[in-house]
């Protein structure tokens, strides 16, 4: 079965808004994801599956899930 | 008081201008008072959706430069005796109005009815300030398509940027089958990627495309889209309706049958 038209479009969607929101390409989110993990993890310990990177319209959101979650 | 309503989108050709005339005609059918303004200059349209094109005297910019008096310009509806239209310049461009005489003209007004629908023009430009310049709030219409959700997601940005932080998100034109075979973007793929309220969903209706040939409106009426921008209008007022689930409108049977085609297409 062919990939449905609606994940593409979901997809491409996703790509442009990040782009949109933060003026960046998506390459330079993930590059940007990355660093902010490590700059975090000078100073604490933490696990790359619990930290989170949110990108909204005005802010960016780093939100890291410890014990409680 | 009443409460100013932007109604806007970025992208063109979305149902701005469909969506202003039957929110303002649902709205006056529910017995509010309702003015709906046009502030697309240069590029009237809400005259004619509303079917009061051959009714037009002065306009808006007549109104703001002194030329007339404000109830010389409004053009009242016979069918709904609490609705009027204060119509757009078609000879003037967007740089006739600022953003401060339309904010002073809507303070004039605002006490004189319970909801003002500012129709604002396509784009970010002159005309979209403007139309916002003096809103309370905005309804954000997009359709379930990548480029009208992408300027829906620009346009409630600059929204929020220009201090009006109440908006709320209208999918228009949904094919209710294209979404169940995966070939349009459902309400939650849309709502969950702009992350904004919704306040309703307008299935495609031929009904639309037929009552705006007349210069009638839907709302009030007896089709799938009029009662969706009915459902609009009451919870414009207050009221708790929930959102429509078109998906759920699955008989038993048809459930069955889909049930097979899905096995049979993901055997094949």
């Amino acid at each position: 079965m062919s990939v449905q038209s609606v994940q593409i479009a979901r997809e491409r969607l996703k790509n442009l808004l990040v782009s949109d929101r933060v003026q960046c390409t998506p390459d330079a989110v993930e590059r940007l994801t990355k660093e902010l993990y490590q700059t975090v993890s000078k100073y604490m310990e933490v696990e790359p599956g619990k930290i989170e990177i949110q990108i909204t319209r005005t802010d960016i959101h780093i939100k890291y899930m410890g014990e409680n979650h | 008081m009443g409460e100013v309503i932007v109604i806007t989108s970025g992208k063109g050709g979305v149902g701005k201008t469909t969506t202003t005339a039957n929110i303002g005609a649902g709205l006056s059918g529910l017995g509010k008072n309702v003015m709906v303004i046009d502030t697309d200059l240069g590029l009237r349209n809400l005259d004619v959706v509303l079917g009061l094109e051959n009714r037009i005297v002065y306009n808006i910019v007549d109104v703001i430069e002194g030329n007339c008096r404000l109830k010389q310009a409004l053009i009242r509806d016979k069918r709904y005796p609490q609705l009027c239209l204060l119509p757009s310049a078609q000879t003037r461009d967007k740089s006739s109005v600022s953003p401060e005489q339309m904010k002073k003209l809507i303070s004039e007004i605002r006490d004189d009815y319970d909801y003002i629908l500012l129709d604002c023009p396509a784009g970010i430009e002159q005309g979209f300030q403007n139309a916002i310049a003096g809103a309370d709030r905005a309804i954000v219409v997009t359709t379930p398509e990548v480029s009208a959700i992408r300027d829906a997601d620009r346009i409630i940005g600059l929204l929020e940027a220009s201090g009006i932080r109440r908006n709320e998100l209208i999918i228009n034109r949904l094919r209710i089958d294209m979404v169940k075979r995966g070939d349009m973007m459902s309400v939650d793929d849309v709502t969950e990627i702009l992350a904004v309220d919704l306040i309703g969903v307008i299935p495609d209706d031929e009904q639309v495309v037929i009552a705006t040939n007349q210069g009638e409106m839907v709302a009030g009426g007896d089709s799938t889209a009029g009662r969706s921008y009915m459902n609009i209008c009451r919870r414009l007022t207050g009221e708790d309706i929930p959102i429509e689930d078109y998906m759920k409108h699955e008989g038993i049977l048809e459930k069955i049958s889909g049930f097979f085609r899905r096995n049979q297409e993901g055997a094949g």
